[in-house]
């Protein structure tokens, strides 16, 4: 089980009244975005517990495929999800339930005691920080090399799930070797020449990457078509036929 | 006879009010003075005057009205002259014994709760809370998740305020006959500096859910008092 990162003060915060509660016979609704960490909340709260998926489980009930009173606590991801909430909570009425959810509404809220808001990763910033120690640390162990946090475009769109791709993608690309460069572009030409591409859409793969490269490179189109012993009319019409994508 | 009148009048257990031509009270009986700890004697007289018959003689109406735990559903108003008006009140009377069920109440530090439900409905907001805690109340016997839903409503009233006071204390000299054992009684009391504005929906709202729990709650201008029995 990960253990809840807690290093901001909101998140401190929040992992006191998740301990507080978790001995009480009280609902705990857990709200936040994707990727804020609300199942490993959860599963802090109730390390023992089953975890279902809402909407799976509502099925279970409606076909009666299996006997949810045999649980005294659950966890229950993405609530929201549930068509008929009231009857579905009716039915967990004496289990311990700690919910996670994106989205809250009155019908959800109602039946919770106990409300977990965990702000987006952006506002709290000493956890993220600690989340990119422990991603840079994991994808340096596995692809042994070193990264500098600082060189990574860190994305931030799901928050922790997000954050982990964009640091282990940028890993993957930083430890490629020529072997690998050359197997992964032969794997990708395959892939695209059973779609019958041909070598003229399939140039753009080589070009693009190419351009980008050399225009953060050098200064000028002279220095770039000097560098890159090409002719500058060449040069030229190549930028000009790839100008949106060069200009993203 | 006359003596014997006053008497009846003196242990009725309505309330009944005299008041001069000023609105101030000439004469009242035991019931009444219970009353105007909850109520100004000034809304009682207005309440008299704007409800009295157009000549003189005596106007019955039915009002549902609440003052602290008790309801009223009728008013007397009568004068017989210009210098005094009388009301007297109909109690809505219930004689069925306060009991609750025992099997969902788990004996609990209040403090902790209202710690609990503090923490995660204030979590976001930057109220500040002057918290004048009654120490020596022991553990007692709550609906933990019913208080605490109770509870988070009357934060969540107050979650844009800068400045609250929080007072728990034991009322003095007040108890509820809960399954026929006598309970003193925990208030705790939320007070605002400015007025407080919310609708008469979470109003009923707050009402049910302090049932539901066991509490009665009751609303000033400036403050809420959620009160609840010491199950021991």
């Amino acid at each position: 089980m990960n253990k809840f990162i807690a290093k901001s003060e909101s998140s401190k915060k929040l992992l006191n009244i998740a301990q507080m509660s978790s001995s009480l016979p009280v609902n705990i609704l857990i709200i936040g975005e994707k990727g804020v960490g609300k199942k490993i909340l959860a599963q802090n709260i109730l390390p023992d517990a089953s975890i279902f998926d809402a909407k799976t489980l509502e099925e279970t009930i409606i076909n009666k495929t299996a006997n949810v009173e045999q649980y005294i606590e659950l966890i229950i991801i993405n609530i929201d999800q549930v068509v008929n909430k009231k009857e579905f909570l009716d039915k967990l009425e004496n289990i311990k339930l700690v919910a996670t959810t994106t989205n809250v509404s009155q019908d959800i809220e109602s039946n919770f005691a106990i409300k977990l808001d965990i702000p987006p990763l952006k506002e709290r910033k000493e956890d993220l920080q600690e989340l990119i120690k422990m991603y840079v640390d994991e994808a340096e162990n596995i692809y042994e090399i070193n990264i500098d946090p600082e060189d990574i475009d860190i994305d931030l769109s799901t928050n922790g799930v997000s954050l982990k791709k964009s640091i282990f993608r940028n890993s993957i690309l930083k430890s490629l070797k020529d072997d690998d460069m050359s197997y992964s572009l032969e794997e990708f030409i395959t892939t695209k020449l059973k779609k019958d591409y041909t070598y003229k859409d399939l140039l753009e793969y080589f070009e693009i990457p190419l351009l980008k490269a050399a225009k953060k490179e050098y200064k000028s189109q002279l220095q770039m078509a000097n560098k890159l012993n090409i002719n500058r009319i060449t040069l030229r019409k190549k930028l000009d036929q790839y100008s949106n994508a060069l200009n993203d | 006879m006359k003596d014997f009148y006053e008497q009846l009048i003196e242990n009725d257990l309505n309330p009944y009010l005299l008041f001069d031509s000023n609105g101030k009270v000439k004469s009242y009986n035991k019931e009444a003075e219970f009353l105007l700890n909850f109520v100004s004697i000034k809304e009682l007289f207005q309440l008299a005057v704007s409800n009295a018959s157009l000549n003189f003689g005596f106007n019955h109406k039915y009002v549902s009205l609440k003052y602290n735990k008790q309801s009223y559903y009728a008013i007397l108003v009568g004068y017989a002259n210009d210098d005094e008006i009388a009301l007297r009140l109909y109690k809505v009377v219930s004689n069925n014994t306060h009991t609750i069920k025992d099997d969902k109440l788990k004996l609990v530090n209040i403090f902790s709760l209202i710690d609990l439900s503090k923490n995660s409905t204030l979590l976001h907001s930057k109220l500040e809370i002057n918290e004048l805690y009654d120490i020596s109340i022991p553990e007692i016997k709550i609906n933990i998740n019913d208080f605490l839903l109770c509870l988070n409503e009357c934060f969540s009233i107050f979650k844009n305020e800068d400045f609250i006071s929080l007072q728990v204390y034991i009322k003095i000299g007040e108890y509820e006959i809960i399954n026929q054992k006598k309970c003193k009684i925990v208030s705790l009391e939320f007070k605002s500096h400015g007025n407080l504005s919310f609708d008469k929906s979470l109003e009923k709202t707050l009402e049910a859910k302090a049932h539901k729990s066991n509490a009665n709650i009751f609303f000033d201008h400036n403050a809420i008092k959620l009160e609840l029995p010491m199950i021991l």
